[in-house]
């Protein structure tokens, strides 16, 4: 019998995996494929640009139960590349987990949506990634990927990391004890404002797409249990001058003597190099604090800053007014940067509005 | 002939937008050396300390990381292709 005849008699029997039908014609996912997705338990961490493209593909694709957590609200221009929102949510004012999940009961009602809505960090992260098929990736910083790197160790859930910027993307899947894990491949943060974030440079849609959909195809042939498709390289989008490259990292593990994977010191894990946040009452601001041996370079941030407000500073701190939003949305942060690494950002009380902000525009 | 060193969109806005530059053979140091010299704030981006790559910056020749090579010592022929790739923290 044909694979299209057989899809059409479990059709028949089973009316709800009609939809999945051009999915399940192809061979190496089939009905078994589809069942294993549809028993399957994906934690998405982050629901922005990257984010939103998982989701939204893996519900589609028939995944059975996601999580996805996420600390922020929808502005304006995140339209432009987050594909689960649209204006109506920015009206409403939703978070963006709980938009992602109103969304996707639209597109697919079979699909169990968790919405958190929460700013991942050591203390909490365990308990949502325990009892995953999979951990993914849709941060936007270096601190919340080690430490899903910690997680994915410690557990022995395999994660897809991808990060993109501009016109250029970098993604990999991490599969614990078999493929080098991200700490191996890059071995340290870069200390903050040493590299260009989204909200300084800017990101083109396409890029997002394109990273997030790589992400999503290695995510489909993990989940329907097609190891041997998984992708072992580091891939390198240049999406603007159609560099494609895969680069060969499979030696780091013998290379980097991993804290995370060879020694299991779960560095980000145990909160070594969290960032702390102290809530300043009586002042509407937040303080947050680096890890020591963070070193600033005011200058670039400044750079990043100027889309922004107007940045000023001197050998001993940055400042700047950051207005982000329009019409009543519209928000106003003040952002006092110290050479350490310490900020205070005014014009809040809540740590995960100020670890955004923090992020966003300088960077860790 | 020459060699040719990828510059990634994260770190252009130190060369003006350019993408690549070519430099003659030699070994990595010596290549990189070419690229520090020609663009200013390059060094801080690159290099921790003279002879010691930031931890946050792969180096690869061909598609291979030069830590499973050479290293800094790694030598690069005429032809070859040097990327640059930081790590990213988008999305
Ligand atoms: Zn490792």
């Amino acid at each position: 019998m044909a694979l299209s005849d057989i899809a059409e008699q479990l059709e028949k029997s089973d009316p709800s995996l009609a939809r999945y039908n051009r999915q399940m014609l192809w061979e190496p996912i089939g009905i078994a494929g589809q069942k294993k997705l549809k028993a399957s338990r994906v934690l998405m961490v982050g629901c922005g640009a990257l984010g939103t493209v998982l989701a939204n593909t893996l519900a589609r694709a028939g995944v059975g139960h996601l999580t996805i957590i996420d600390r922020d609200f929808i502005e304006i221009n995140n339209l432009q590349r987050q594909v689960l929102f649209d204006q109506q949510d920015i009206a409403d004012q939703l978070p963006k987990a709980v938009a992602a999940k109103k969304k996707i009961a639209q597109i697919n009602s079979d699909v169990q949506v968790e919405a958190v809505v929460a700013d991942v960090n050591h203390t909490n992260i365990l308990n949502y990634a325990g009892g995953c098929d999979l951990l993914l990736d849709g941060t936007d910083n270096f601190e919340t990927r080690f430490l899903i790197n910690d997680v994915s160790i410690k557990l022995n859930i395999p994660w897809v990391y991808g990060a993109c910027i501009s016109a250029m993307g970098l993604a990999m899947v991490i599969r614990p004890g078999i493929t080098p894990c991200l700490r191996c491949v890059f071995e340290t943060v870069p200390p903050p404002g040493m590299n260009p974030t989204c909200d300084t440079a800017g990101v083109l849609g396409p890029t997002v797409n394109i990273v997030a959909s790589w992400q999503a195809m290695e995510a489909l042939k993990l989940l329907t249990g097609n190891i041997n498709a998984v992708s072992r390289y580091l891939f390198s989008f240049d999406c603007w001058d159609n560099r494609y490259q895969q680069l060969n990292v499979a030696k780091a593990r013998d290379i980097a003597d991993c804290p995370a994977c060879k020694h299991h010191n779960y560095e980000y894990l145990s909160g070594k190099f969290a960032s702390s946040t102290t809530t300043l009452c009586g002042r509407n601001a937040v303080q947050i604090s680096q890890p020591a041996g963070s070193k600033i370079n005011f200058e670039q941030i400044a750079v990043g800053l100027k889309a922004v407000g107007s940045p000023s500073f001197n050998k001993f701190m940055l400042k700047c007014t950051i207005n982000e939003g329009q019409g009543e949305r519209q928000r106003q942060h003040e952002l006092t940067l110290f050479a350490d690494g310490r900020a205070i950002i005014k014009g809040t009380n809540d740590a995960s509005v100020a670890r955004a902000i923090y992020s966003k525009y300088v960077g860790a | 002939m020459a060699v040719k060193v990828r510059i990634p969109t994260p770190l252009r806005q130190l060369t003006n937008g350019v993408d690549m530059i070519e430099t003659p053979a030699g070994d990595i140091a010596q290549v990189l050396q070419h690229v520090c010299q020609k663009f200013d704030g390059m060094d801080k981006r690159l290099f921790k300390q003279p002879g010691e790559l930031n931890r946050f910056v792969n180096i690869y020749l061909n598609d291979e990381d030069i830590r499973f090579l050479e290293n800094l010592a790694t030598v690069v022929k005429d032809g070859d292709d040097v990327s640059i790739v930081p790590a990213i923290a988008g999305g």
